[in-house]
């Protein structure tokens, strides 16, 4: 049986307001998987970007980020990946501190790295889930 | 999911953008495993020469992504098919330019995305990998 690749419709009213006009899908599914976008912090009331510390950016990411898994059906705890970027890896405590509360155990596998980011956010978090 | 998955390479037809062989790094083009098509990340080589074209950034992207759909069609997929894409620019400031020029190849539904910015090596302005759905 070919494996179904489907925008997930039931976050697509969300992705006005967080992909910002982009060539991006917020959530993808193919086959068994979830292919989460990167998630900046957003207000989800609002649409707009929210600027914050490391920690309150984080916070705010990983709260829609549930909010999306579960509007596609999945959850925090089908998460098998996550990739973090941080404007600096000296915020990596920060982040931790926050993320580390928002996961059951065992958490997912997960890489962090520094980069420069879009849009002066200072994180982005995207994942990989099953559907 | 108790039966064991098959994995093969995946290789380009054109032999000049199997940049990892020809340069005998210690990475293969591709790997198909199960459903899924996970690409190395791509860089913006001429495929009449197999050298790197480090014209204008839109021009990089355009021929990294036209690299990315011959890789994806070698393997009998698409771009059709691509649930996941992460763009690695040079300098961030090229977003608008990459986004402009990405949508040519994916004006519908397009697939999960992140991009950022980091260091990249040879002068590259752009690399580019995807995970798509192998039929």
């Amino acid at each position: 049986m070919t494996p179904r690749r489907e925008i997930v419709a039931s976050v697509r009213a969300l992705d006005a307001g967080s992909s910002f006009g982009r060539s991006v899908s917020m959530v993808v599914r193919g086959g068994d998987f979830l292919f989460v976008s990167s998630l900046a912090a957003v207000d989800p009331h609002s649409g707009e970007h929210v600027r914050g510390t490391t920690a309150s950016e984080t916070r705010q990411i990983l709260t829609n980020l549930e909010h999306l898994l579960e509007a596609a059906g999945s959850s925090l705890d089908k998460v098998v990946k996550v990739n973090v970027l941080l404007h600096t890896m000296l915020e990596a405590p920060n982040m931790n501190e926050v993320y580390a509360r928002f996961f059951p155990e065992p958490p997912p596998a997960r890489t962090v790295c520094g980069a420069r980011l879009p849009d002066g956010a200072k994180v982005i978090i995207e994942c990989t889930a099953l559907a | 999911m108790t039966e064991k998955l098959s994995r093969s390479v995946v290789q380009p037809r054109n032999p000049r953008l199997n940049v990892s062989r020809n340069a005998n790094l210690p990475h293969v083009p591709g790997i198909r495993i199960g459903d899924y098509i996970f690409l190395s990340g791509m860089g913006p080589i001429d495929p009449q020469t197999g050298e790197r074209n480090h014209g204008p950034i839109t021009e990089q992207i355009r021929t990294t992504l036209r690299n990315m759909q011959h890789m994806l069609e070698s393997a009998g997929s698409s771009l059709e098919r691509v649930v996941r894409v992460h763009v690695v620019l040079a300098d961030i400031s090229d977003m608008p330019e990459m986004e402009r020029v990405y949508r040519e190849f994916f004006p519908i539904d397009p697939p999960a995305r992140t991009a950022w910015s980091m260091q990249l090596r040879f002068g590259n302005g752009c690399e580019i990998e995807c995970v798509a759905l192998a039929t």
